[in-house]
């Protein structure tokens, strides 16, 4: 079956189809979960809450739209929703003459950085966790998930020059902390 | 009228906003030629492709006890079929 016959079969109520759909996405969201909040225990959680909510609405699910793109929307509504109730404080990178003093205009090079290295991990953990989430799942969908400009602005239900504009900071923000921390 | 030279900070921008959006306008022509010979903005644009390179290679796997919680908890585990 492809994915619109087993969409089709799970809002029957067919359990078979249904966990085939659980099991083409699991890793995907898992991960993705992952990325945005650098847990694994609360990556579960959000991948359990995910498929969850999905299995809820399903009936609602219009065929016309990717089942992909509805997944991701719900992982992000959920961990934007768990950020606000923490509250916790972000670096601020709304300001556009302060991202251009302080991120865009140090050109620092850095070096190649093997993902596999514990440090390496690290160091990329602790600067994705000073980025705001509303940043933070931009540069996800569009640089590391791979989404169109247009999809992440539909996920997030930004305009495409909000999204660039934040892809924009978040990628200066990145780029600039990694830097700080491997002279650090 | 005299058309505004592109500088460093312009390619800044550009990189940051357009990184991977394939656009071939005048302006992104003219950015390509300052990047030809600007080293300090190629290592810029090197260092804003790296760091995505590195989070798209960071993933981490499912754990096997992972997926068999989540199939439990929706009720889609063997058993229940």
């Amino acid at each position: 079956m492809d994915e619109k016959e087993l969409i089709e079969a799970a809002q029957a109520g067919d359990k078979k189809a249904l966990a085939e759909l659980v099991k083409k996405y699991e890793k995907t969201i898992y991960n993705f979960a992952f990325k945005i909040c650098r847990n694994p225990e609360r990556a579960e959680n959000i991948m359990q809450e995910t498929f969850y909510s999905m299995i809820k609405s399903l009936h609602q699910f219009d065929a016309k739209s990717k089942l992909s793109t509805w997944l991701y929307r719900i992982v992000a509504n959920h961990c934007l929703m768990e950020h606000r109730k923490k509250r916790h404080q972000f670096v601020s990178i709304d300001d556009d003459d302060f991202i251009e003093d302080e991120y865009t205009t140090d050109k620092t090079a850095i070096p190649y950085l093997s993902v596999e290295n514990n440090e390496t991990r690290q160091i990329m953990d602790k600067a994705i966790q000073k980025l705001s989430p509303e940043y933070r799942i931009v540069f996800l969908l569009r640089d590391v998930e791979g989404l169109s400009t247009e999809e992440t602005g539909a996920i997030t239900e930004l305009s495409v020059p909000a999204v660039k504009s934040r892809l924009h900071r978040a990628r200066a923000f990145l780029r600039k902390q990694i830097a700080a921390e491997l002279r650090s | 009228m005299k058309k505004k030279q592109v500088t460093c900070k312009d390619v800044m921008h550009h990189i940051c906003e357009n990184l991977r959006e394939g656009l071939n306008s005048e302006r992104c022509r003219e950015i390509k030629e300052h990047l030809d010979s600007c080293s300090s903005c190629q290592e810029y644009f090197k260092s804003v492709e790296l760091t995505i390179e590195c989070y798209q290679k960071y993933n981490i796997e499912l754990p096997k006890e992972a997926h068999e919680r989540l199939m439990s908890f929706l009720g889609l585990d063997e058993g229940n079929k």
